[in-house]
C-alpha cells in the first residue's frame, strides 16, 4: 500500500486493474479448469485422455461417440428419467406447500404459531446424516424400500422452503387480502388467486434450489434403491469410473458427467439471478 | 399485524375463537390449516424417525428380527472399536481441512471480485461454475484429474520430479486429496455468500473511511471485516456442519469406499457401512447419535464465540 503521488491517477488505476485482472484470471482458471477438462475430454478418444503433454483440445475429435456409447454401458436414459421424475415432483410439492405454510405463518395469528415456527427452524438445522438411518427403517416399515415412493416421498417437503416463503410472505401488503375478504373471497381462493402469484419470484428461487438439491442428491437414493431400473443419475454414474469390457472409459464418464450437469447449467444460464439468490439463501451444497 | 392485535383484544376466549361469528376470528384457523400439511409431514418423516433412532441406538437390531433392548452396550462397543475411533479422527481431519482454508480462500476471492476491474463480471461468473455439478460428478471429474499419471501429476512434475503420484491410493496423500477436491467444490459457493455480505455493507461507510485517510487494507480490516460477522458465522456454521457429514467424495473416489486402510472412512461412511453393508442397525444408530452430538457441540461453540456480536440478535 504505497502512498500515491496524485499526478497521474489514471495510469496508476490501470496498473491496479491489470494486477486485479491477472489475479482474477489465475483463480478463475484454477476453478474452471476441471469443468473445461470434463467438456473437452468428453469429445476425446480414450487413448488421449491421459496424454502428456496435455491435449487442450481433442486431437482425435469423436463427435458425440462417447455420449452414444454411454447409453450402451448402462441404462442412462432410465437414470435420467428417474432423476427428472423425482426432481419435478419434489419441486412441485415443495414450492406449493412451502408457499401455503409460509403464508400461514406470515399472515395468520393462530394459537401455537410461535412454537410451530420454532419447530420448522429446528428441522432446518437438523443434519441429514442423523436422519438417514432411522428414516430408512421408517420408510421400509411402510413397505417403500426400493420403490419410487420410498425414493421420492421423504423429500417432497422442505423446511427451509417454508422458512424462505414466510420471509417473502411477510412483506406482502395486508390490504389486498382484506379487500378480497370484504368481497367475500374464501381463504383458499385468496391464497390461490392472490398470494401464490405474488410469491412467484420467491417460488422461482426455491424451485431452482430444490431442483438442484434433488437432481444432485446421492445419499438417500443410495440407501433406498437397490434395483438398477430405479437408479437416479448420481447413483448410476459411478459405474462409469469402472473399466467396461476391460477398458477404462474416462471419455465416456466425462460425457455422462457433462450430460448430468447440462440441465443445471441451463437453469443457471437462463435464471442466473434466481439461481444465485436461492443458493446464497439456502446454504446447501451436495 | 395490527389487525391481529385488535382481534386478540376483542376476542380473548378460545371458545369464541373457535365458534365466533367474526370474520377475522374465524380466519385465523385457516392459518393453522395452511401450515398443518408440512407440520404433519415433518413429524412423520423427521421427528419420529429421530426419536426412533435414539431408541434403536440402545438395541440390537439387524432388520431381520425386532429390536432387542441392550441399554448402552452399543456405545460401549463403539468406544472399544478402533475403526470407530479412527473414523472420528478421519472426520475431524477432514473438517479441519474443509473449514479454515475454505473460509480464508473464499473470503480472499470475494474481496478480489468485489473490486472493480475490466472483465470482472465474466471472470466471476466462470469462477463460480463449480457450484453447478453434483458431488458425484465432481468426484468423477477429479478421479481423472487425480489419475496417478494425470494432469495434476504432470503439472507438479517440475516441483516434485515424480512421474507418478498416487493421489487416491496413497494412505498419507489421499486424505489431503479429499480436502483439495472438497475445497475446490465449496470455495466458489462460500465466495458467493461473502460477496452477498460485502455488498450489504453501505458504500457511504467505506467512503467515509477513505476520506478519513484510511488505506484500503485498513478500511477492510477495521470497517468491513467486523461488519461481516453475521456472514462469517453463517459461513463457519454451514461449512462445519457440511464437513462433518462428509461422505460422497470419499464413497466415490477412494478405493474400497473409505480406503486405503480406512484413512478416508468418515463417520458418515462408518455409519453407512455398519447400517447398510453389515446391517448392524443398532451400532450405526449409536454412531449417528454420537455424530449428532459432536455437530451440536461444535455448532453451539461457534454460536457462543459469536455471541458478543451485536448482529446475532435476530
Amino acid at each position: 500500500m504505497s502512498h500515491q503521488q496524485t499526478s497521474k491517477p489514471k495510469s496508476l488505476l490501470k496498473r491496479e486493474n491489470i494486477i486485479l485482472f491477472i489475479s482474477g484470471l489465475v483463480i478463475t482458471f484454477i476453478f474452471a479448469f476441471p469443468l473445461y477438462m470434463m467438456i473437452t475430454t468428453s469429445f476425446k478418444a480414450e487413448s488421449e485422455v491421459l496424454a502428456i503433454p496435455y491435449h487442450w483440445l481433442p486431437h482425435e475429435f469423436q463427435g458425440f461417440n462417447n455420449y452414444i456409447a454411454a447409453f450402451d454401458i448402462a441404462p442412462l436414459g432410465l437414470f435420467a428419467f428417474n432423476s427428472t421424475f423425482m426432481a419435478v415432483i419434489d419441486v412441485l410439492f415443495t414450492v406449493f406447500f412451502s408457499a401455503l405454510a409460509g403464508y400461514g405463518f406470515a399472515k395468520f395469528d393462530f394459537p401455537g404459531r410461535k412454537i410451530l415456527f420454532w419447530f420448522i427452524l429446528v428441522i432446518i438445522m437438523m443434519p441429514s446424516q442423523i436422519l438417514f438411518l432411522p428414516l430408512y427403517i421408517q420408510v421400509r416399515s411402510f413397505g417403500w424400500d426400493d420403490s419410487y415412493a420410498g425414493l421420492i416421498i421423504p423429500g417432497i417437503f422442505n423446511a427451509f422452503g417454508v422458512f424462505m416463503m414466510r420471509q417473502f410472505a411477510l412483506s406482502l401488503p395486508n390490504e389486498m387480502m382484506d379487500a378480497a375478504r370484504i368481497d367475500g373471497a374464501s381463504e383458499p381462493r385468496i391464497f390461490l388467486r392472490i398470494i401464490f402469484p405474488l410469491l412467484a419470484p420467491a417460488s422461482a428461487s426455491l424451485a431452482i434450489i430444490i431442483f438442484l438439491f434433488s437432481w444432485n442428491n446421492f445419499l438417500w437414493p443410495l440407501i433406498i434403491i437397490k434395483s438398477e431400473q430405479l437408479r437416479t443419475l448420481p447413483l448410476g454414474m459411478p459405474v462409469y469410473t469402472q473399466p467396461y469390457l476391460g477398458q477404462p472409459r474416462w471419455a465416456v464418464a466425462m460425457a455422462v458427467s457433462t450430460m448430468a450437469v447440462l440441465p443445471v447449467a441451463l437453469l443457471f444460464i437462463f435464471f442466473q439471478r434466481y439461481f444465485i439468490q436461492g443458493l446464497t439463501m439456502s446454504g446447501i451444497k451436495g | 399485524m395490527n389487525m391481529t392485535q385488535v382481534e386478540q383484544l376483542s376476542k380473548p376466549s378460545i371458545v369464541s375463537r373457535l365458534f365466533g361469528e367474526s370474520l377475522f376470528a374465524r380466519r385465523r384457523w385457516w392459518g393453522l390449516l395452511f401450515v398443518l400439511p408440512v407440520i404433519i409431514f415433518f413429524v412423520i418423516f423427521n421427528v419420529y424417525p429421530i426419536i426412533n433412532g435414539v431408541y434403536l441406538s440402545m438395541t440390537s437390531f439387524t432388520l431381520l428380527r425386532p429390536p432387542v433392548w441392550i441399554g448402552f452396550e452399543n456405545y460401549i462397543e463403539l468406544m472399544q472399536d478402533r475403526l470407530f475411533i479412527q473414523s472420528v479422527l478421519v472426520t475431524l481431519g477432514f473438517v479441519a481441512g474443509a473449514t479454515v482454508p475454505v473460509w480464508i480462500l473464499s473470503l480472499l476471492a470475494a474481496v478480489l471480485f468485489f473490486q472493480r476491474f475490466p472483465g470482472r463480471d465474466y471472470l466471476k461468473t466462470v469462477f463460480y461454475t463449480p457450484v453447478l455439478p453434483s458431488l458425484v460428478v465432481i468426484s468423477i471429474i477429479w478421479k481423472v484429474l487425480l489419475h496417478p499419471n494425470g494432469i495434476l501429476t504432470f503439472a507438479l512434475k517440475p516441483l516434485t520430479g515424480m512421474p507418478e503420484i498416487r493421489w487416491l491410493n496413497d494412505f498419507q496423500l489421499s486424505p489431503i486429496s479429499m480436502i483439495i477436491v472438497n475445497d475446490w467444490a465449496t470455495i466458489p459457493f462460500f465466495m458467493l455468500i461473502w460477496l452477498a455480505g460485502l455488498t450489504g455493507i453501505s458504500k457511504e461507510l467505506r467512503e467515509a473511511a477513505m476520506v478519513d485517510g484510511a488505506s484500503r487494507l485498513q478500511s477492510f480490516l477495521k470497517i468491513e471485516l467486523p461488519l461481516l460477522r453475521p456472514t462469517a458465522l453463517f459461513v463457519a456454521a454451514i461449512s462445519t456442519i457440511n464437513a462433518f457429514q462428509g461422505f460422497t467424495l470419499q464413497w466415490v473416489m477412494t478405493p474400497d469406499r473409505g480406503g486405503p486402510l480406512n484413512v478416508n472412512t468418515t463417520l458418515g461412511l462408518y455409519i453407512w457401512q455398519n447400517g447398510f453393508v453389515y446391517y448392524r442397525m443398532g451400532i450405526a444408530a449409536a454412531a449417528s447419535v454420537i455424530l449428532f452430538g459432536i455437530i451440536i457441540l461444535v455448532t453451539a461453540l461457534q454460536m457462543s464465540l459469536a455471541r458478543s456480536d451485536q448482529f446475532s440478535s435476530d
